[in-house]
């Protein structure tokens, strides 16, 4: 098993020469950065703010600071880290425009049961059931109706597959918050999916699932050391 | 044997292939016997892959257009 633990050099960003080569005045190795990670930044304004009128605003201001404070970048995580949180920044920034708070952790929006709901299985590739635009539409919609944070946690994590570190020091929020978060996430865009992958239930659906929650208590009431059916 | 909320609580562990051995074990252990756990692990993966392929949130073109837009008069105005 690797070592999990967060230890960055600056040899392994992959931008590491284009940043340079931009800190020299070359606005062509910035155009190139820019190309790069537009998708990226886009995902995060757009997930933050839920509107694309603000997420181009936020996207613009985003590599606009980006190249006036790039001279501030320390080495000390990958150039997409950091462009990330300025972009989260950003997003935040507008959202506080338009509302009176703008946190990312706000504990109001965070759903409290996790316990899924739908639970019968789906049709093999689900995903063949739709047309590709069609697909798509759903998708974002499932992850529209996620409240902002669990938006852009999974857009980070499962899309643009930062690492938990990095999701976590691109949104400024704890390693346990962030993966309490993508759990969060993972389970409710899972439940918005099944609406429409889901087979319907059967009757021996219904039977197997009786039966495998009977027999799992049995296993787990016989191996517990004075368990639920007595002392030792 | 792990209970139904202990897969829940590890189910990144579980699809991301990080925890311990053991816990991977006992993961897998409950899975392979709770129909209800199997189906919910099953869906979860599922739909991470299809939410990746799919390829979300593009930028639209005119989005696109008007960043190199902004950032060419930004540039233009540093001469």
């Amino acid at each position: 098993m690797p070592n999990r633990k967060y230890s960055f050099s600056p040899a392994q960003d992959e931008d590491g020469p284009l940043v340079e080569r931009t800190l020299e005045g070359d606005r062509q190795a910035y155009e190139q950065l820019v190309r790069k990670h537009e998708k990226r930044v886009f995902r995060t304004t757009i997930a933050i703010l839920g509107e694309l009128a603000d997420a181009e605003e936020a996207m613009q201001e985003t590599f606009l600071k980006a190249y006036q404070n790039l001279h501030t970048f320390r080495r000390d995580a990958r150039f997409t880290t950091w462009l990330t949180r300025i972009a989260v920044n950003e997003s935040l920034q507008i959202l506080r425009r338009r509302r009176d708070t703008a946190a990312l952790d706000d504990p109001e929006t965070a759903p409290q049961n996790l316990r899924p709901h739908r639970v019968e299985e789906w049709y093999a590739n689900p995903e063949r059931h739709y047309a590709a635009a069609e697909l798509k539409r759903i998708v974002e919609e499932a992850i529209r109706a996620l409240p902002p944070t669990y938006r852009v946690v999974l857009l980070l994590r499962d899309v643009e597959e930062l690492s938990t570190e990095e999701t976590a020091a691109a949104l400024g929020l704890s390693i346990p918050a962030t993966k309490s978060r993508v759990l969060r996430a993972r389970l409710m865009v899972r439940e918005a999916l099944a609406a429409y992958f889901e087979k319907p239930p059967t009757l021996r659906s219904r039977l197997r699932r009786a039966t495998s929650m009977v027999r799992n208590m049995m296993a787990m009431a016989l191996e517990r050391p004075g368990g639920w059916f007595g002392g030792r | 044997m792990l209970t139904c909320q202990e897969v829940l609580d590890n189910l990144s562990c579980y699809l991301d292939g990080e925890g311990s051995e053991e816990l991977r074990r006992e993961l897998e252990r409950h899975i392979a016997r709770c129909a209800q756990c199997f189906v919910i692990v099953d869906t979860t993966k599922q739909s991470l892959r299809i939410i990746a392929d799919c390829e979300p949130f593009e930028v639209p073109l005119a989005t696109s257009a008007r960043l190199y837009e902004r950032l060419a008069h930004f540039f233009a105005g540093l001469l």
